[in-house]
């Protein structure tokens, strides 16, 4: 009766916490009026019409920019922050380079690497007009070239706040960081009020740090432009360019002009709008034209509902494109630019974005725009494995044999990246596992689904020459969620801890492979049909916002149908270990008592009296003590074999340091498995959860050995050579 | 000259199967005690646990990379390297690209070259005499040039230790890095490593063909001085730079064609049982024919070199008293060198 009443009231309890949640469909954000636009998928309260030139001789960007910024928090502010991300490479001192070295690597960046970005004029208006559209940053692309923004607005009332710019450092008072830009209003901007903000500046384009920067003639240009922070309900959020961490902003619609050479193939987020000077009506996309004389051509790209905008040019590029087509899926144009020694490769890149578009598409929601831009980048150029709206850089080997999982693996990752981080915009400098977590988990399921290559290479003769282990195959569970990494880092850091905390060394295990561990553990608890609801309800309500971790676990207890954050103050709000284990196991002849032939759970000390040892044995009492050797609690099961075939499950919530359980049986034990089925796969011990009557360990270690020793033998033959 | 040397080098080879059963056994006895360790180490690790089930039927990799984690010393170098061709390409990589072995396999290493130096001295008499020494007659052979191949060795061993710690940082390491930093096409700089590694693999083989010849030199002509018999390595190699570097171009690519064929044959993990000991059987012809190149390589040379030096005044000057130096026996007429 009291288990009845218990279950009862668990039920009511579930289901009154199904109702509250699901009565606010949309829970509320960090900005007050983050709803989208009419017509829009977006708030768009952050959009940017600029104008940049590549110089190629200089190695260096001069633009100009406007921002229509919309105050979309709840309070008034009288100031503006932007990120001037290149400034990390500006100096030594800087917070980024400071946490290089606390990373281990110590070595200065050579005379010619340095990047930088100075903004030599800011000023701020409020734009007359009230009719929507957006003075020069238009709502539809336009194929005419705009020359300059602001069209049809009059050129009065801007307020010059050039002197008035000063650095600052929220995270952690460096004044030799210059990666936060901070500027004082002489008004105050009130919420849903929209202000204009013209910049100009010139940048340093870097040698390759952080996935930006140049390689001889190969660009690939992020985090490039004076870019707003995200002004929440709390406050601005504008965080320092971190070593660890990445990037966090508004939605919004970006019409951009890039400048270059006229050799240049250029890619870039969003899609083509026109080319200037325009190429011949019969120039069909793709194809690189050169019929002109002019030394620099201007590519116009468009963007609506982004939050960010990369680009990339180089004289190299193959650039193919290819449809996207499933039924009940949007289509979307594939392009990819492809290093010439990649050619050939097409077909994986192009199979792995569209696995990716698929399955994502199919769990979470659709890819909701229709072009998708794939860059594969140069040799030496550090830029592979990068998430960009609507453009990502893959990564790909001169020698890549077709068995081992890459270029797919961070094809699928990245593409995935355009749901985990271009939709769902979370903030990757508080909680970078909200979208490299989530997505190395949803990557490492796609690989699995879509049945990509899966066998262990290893690299040599500095790392050129791939040799592929066929008798070692990837397993998504452990590989492609990265539990090697986890399990030597797990105490690294708490999850919860803000990531631009996070020790820099080991930050990388706690944000993407800790949450896929445990995402997956979700789903081997709950069922795939109910975490796969609790993701795709998740991407629906956060779209083209700004989730907290918060909103993440409200969303997983309201469809699970019950309230899992004991499973997250383990996984999320502790960096104690799981490892559950058998501490011991024995099966010994006794004679049984003819009531005795049942599975008890005793103490230690009655274990002696469960039997009466007086007379010929007839059975066999079989103990098994489990641990929880680890912090951390799981329920875990606990299945006991017999030699008959007999199996006994028992389900232990796992709370105790350990449980006993014996059993009087007519036949012997044969082995104990805790947690056969693996769920959680946090636990960093699995060897420690079994134990055998029959023991392999002799055979197996010997077959080992003498692999090891064949090695070892070569080895010595090898060093032979010297005498 | 360089295939009749080459020729006759293998048949040397061939000829003294005690040499080359004895080299394959010490090979073997010398990798076994740290394999039974390593044996250990993995039995204590999967203990009761049914993790060794799927070790044993075939790779378990969740198994073994939970054991890595927690592996040091020896255990580290438990790696899928082992496994077939890869524990091959592994140990060439590591040697050319300059990586440090754990403290455990250098002194097993250097265990097991301070006894090729000591055996040199016995292989080099056995071959170069072309006829049985008997044990005592080989073990006396090793004894008596081991002090002199030692002390040639620290030389060798000054010239290895510049050539890695010097010539490789700047070629392979400062030099690859300054020359490929900014380039952009991966062809580019695999050409660029494959060039550096020519230029130190020319190197280490120059370094390599001198002391060759110069422990043939210490043998065949009973020479007492290191120095003396570096020089006249370093004058024979000067005299007959065709032949020498022919005959060892032609050993190199028997080498490499044994290479190809293991590549093709070496067995993966499978399961234990019958196949486990086929699998291991094959492995070890493999180490048996990588110790007759070795071998190979020795005779030839050996055999280059007495059919080159066609003059009276190079053999030692004491009368044979056994163990004695082969030229003098063949002066004396002891035994018939063939060669011509």
């Amino acid at each position: 009766m009291h288990g009845v009443m218990l279950r009862s009231k668990a039920a009511a309890a579930a289901l009154l916490l199904v109702g509250l949640v699901g009565v606010e469909a949309r829970q509320a954000g960090v900005q007050r009026f983050d709803r989208p636009q009419p017509g829009a998928r977006s708030p768009r309260n952050a959009n940017y019409d600029i104008d940049v030139t590549l110089d190629h001789a200089a190695r260096s960007l001069t633009g100009r920019e406007t921002i229509r910024w919309r105050n979309i928090s709840a309070n008034p502010t009288s100031e503006l922050q932007f990120h001037l991300y290149w400034n990390a490479w500006r100096n030594l001192d800087s917070t980024w380079l400071r946490e290089r070295r606390l990373a281990g690597d110590s070595t200065p960046p050579r005379a010619d690497a340095w990047g930088s970005i100075d903004v030599t004029r800011l000023r701020v208006r409020r734009p007359a007009r009230t009719d929507g559209s957006f003075g020069g940053i238009r709502t539809n692309p336009s194929f005419a070239v705009q020359t300059e923004g602001l069209n049809g607005e009059s050129n009065t009332g801007w307020i010059d706040l050039t002197s008035e710019q000063r650095f600052l450092a929220p995270d952690d008072g460096n004044a030799e960081d210059r990666t936060v830009m901070g500027v004082p209003l002489p008004f105050a901007v009130q919420p849903q009020e929209t202000l204009d903000v013209e910049l100009a500046w010139t940048g340093k384009i870097p040698r390759p740090f952080a996935r930006t920067g140049y390689v001889d003639d190969y660009y690939f240009i992020a985090q490039w432009f004076p870019k707003l922070g995200v002004l929440e309900d709390r406050g601005w959020n504008t965080h320092q360019f971190h070593r660890v961490t990445e990037f966090y902003s508004d939605y919004g619609v970006y019409d951009v002009r890039i400048t270059a050479p006229r050799e240049f193939v250029v890619g870039a987020t969003g899609c083509r709008a026109s080319l200037t000077p325009e190429p011949p009506v019969a120039c069909a996309e793709g194809i690189v034209w050169l019929g002109n004389n002019y030394p620099q051509n201007t590519h116009r790209y468009w963007a609506a509902d982004v939050h960010d905008f990369a680009w990339t040019a180089s004289t190299r590029f193959i650039d193919v494109r290819r449809m996207f087509e499933h039924p009940g899926l949007p289509r979307v144009e594939m392009r990819l630019l492809l290093q010439p020694e990649h050619a050939g490769q097409e077909t994986r890149h192009f199979d792995a974005t569209a696995a990716t578009l698929r399955y994502y598409g199919e769990w979470f929601g659709p890819y909701p725009y229709n072009h998708i831009t794939i860059v594969d980048p140069a040799f030496q150029s550090g830029s592979g494995g990068m998430e960009y709206p609507t453009l990502f850089t893959a990564g790909s080997r001169l020698i890549a044999p077709s068995r081992v999982p890459q270029p797919e693996s961070v094809t699928i990752h990245e593409a995935g990246h355009q749901f985990w981080y271009g939709i769902v915009g979370s903030n990757e400098f508080e909680h970078a596992w909200m979208d490299e977590g989530l997505n190395t988990f949803s990557t490492a399921r796609v690989i699995d689904e879509a049945g990509s290559p899966d066998r262990l290479a290893l690299r040599f003769f500095g790392g050129f020459i791939p040799w592929v282990i066929e008798d070692v195959r990837l397993s998504r569970a452990t590989d492609g969620n990265r539990l090697t990494g986890y399990r030597d880092n797990a105490e690294a850091d708490v999850q919860a801890t803000p990531t631009f905390r996070y020790w820099p060394g080991t930050a990388t295990f706690i944000t993407y492979n800790k949450t896929a561990l445990w995402l997956h553990t979700l789903e081997r608890h709950l069922g795939w049909p109910v975490l796969q609801r609790i993701m795709s309800t998740y991407f629906d309500r956060w779209k083209f916002r700004h989730p907290q971790p918060a909103d993440f676990f409200a969303v997983v207890s309201e469809v699970a149908g019950r309230d899992m954050s004991w499973f997250f103050d383990e996984a999320y709000r502790s960096s104690n270990v799981f490892d559950y284990g058998v501490q011991s196991f024995t099966s010994t002849r006794v004679r049984l008592k003819p009531d005795t032939t049942s599975e008890v759970r005793l103490t230690p000390d009655a274990v002696q009296s469960a039997s009466e040892g007086t007379k010929e044995p007839n059975g066999y009492r079989t103990v098994v003590v489990v641990r929880r050797f680890g912090e951390a609690v799981f329920p875990v099961d606990v299945v006991t074999t017999f030699r008959d075939g007999a199996r006994v499950t028992e389900r232990w919530d796992g709370r105790d340091r350990r449980i006993i359980y014996t059993y009087n049986r007519p036949s012997e034990g044969l082995s104990v498995e805790v947690d056969p089925e693996r769920v959680l796969l946090l636990d960093v011990n699995y060897t420690n959860n079994s134990a055998t009557l029959e023991l392999r360990a002799g055979d197996a270690s010997l077959k080992w050995s003498l692999k090891w020793l064949v090695w070892l033998q070569d080895l010595m033959l090898t060093y032979a050579f010297f005498v | 000259m360089t295939v009749p040397a080459w020729r006759d080098g293998l048949r040397r080879v061939f000829r003294a199967p005690a040499v080359v059963a004895g080299v394959f056994a010490f090979t073997l006895f010398a990798a076994l005690p740290l394999a039974l360790a390593l044996r250990g180490a993995l039995e204590a690790h999967m203990g009761r646990s049914l993790m060794a089930d799927a070790a044993a039927e075939a790779v378990n990799y969740d198994w073994w990379q939970e054991f890595a984690s927690q592996a040091s010393g020896l255990a580290t170098t438990f790696s899928p390297a082992i496994v077939g061709f890869a524990a091959t390409l592994d140990n060439l990589s590591s040697v050319l690209d300059a990586e440090p072995e754990v403290l455990p396999i250098t002194a097993a290493l250097a265990a097991y070259l301070v006894a090729w130096t000591f055996l040199s001295g016995g292989i080099l008499d056995r071959l170069a005499r072309q006829r049985p020494t008997r044990t005592f007659g080989f073990f006396g052979a090793s004894g008596v040039f081991f002090w002199r191949f030692l002390r040639l060795s620290v030389i060798a061993g000054l010239v290895y230790w510049f050539l890695f710690s010097y010539v490789h940082a700047w070629l392979l390491d400062e030099g690859f890095r300054r020359l490929t930093r900014d380039v952009a096409v991966e062809r580019d700089a695999f050409l660029w490593r494959i060039a550096l590694y020519m230029v130190f693999g020319a190197c280490l083989v120059a370094a390599n063909i001198t002391f060759d010849y110069a422990r043939i030199r210490l043998v065949v002509e009973d020479r007492r001085s290191a120095l003396g018999a570096l020089r006249a390595a370093l004058r024979f190699v000067g005299r007959h730079p065709r032949t020498v570097i022919g005959l060892y171009a032609l050993n190199a690519l028997v080498f490499f064609v044994l290479l190809g064929v293991w590549s093709l044959v070496a067995p993966g993990a499978g399961p234990v049982g019958g196949l486990m000991w086929v699998g291991f059987a094959v492995a070890q012809l493999y180490v048996l024919a990588r110790i007759v190149v070795k071998l190979q390589f020795i005779a030839s040379q050996t055999a280059l070199f007495q059919a080159s030096m066609a003059h009276a005044a190079y053999t030692a000057a004491p009368a044979p008293v056994w163990p004695e130096s082969p030229a003098v026996e063949a002066i004396a007429g002891v035994s018939s060198t063939t060669l011509r």
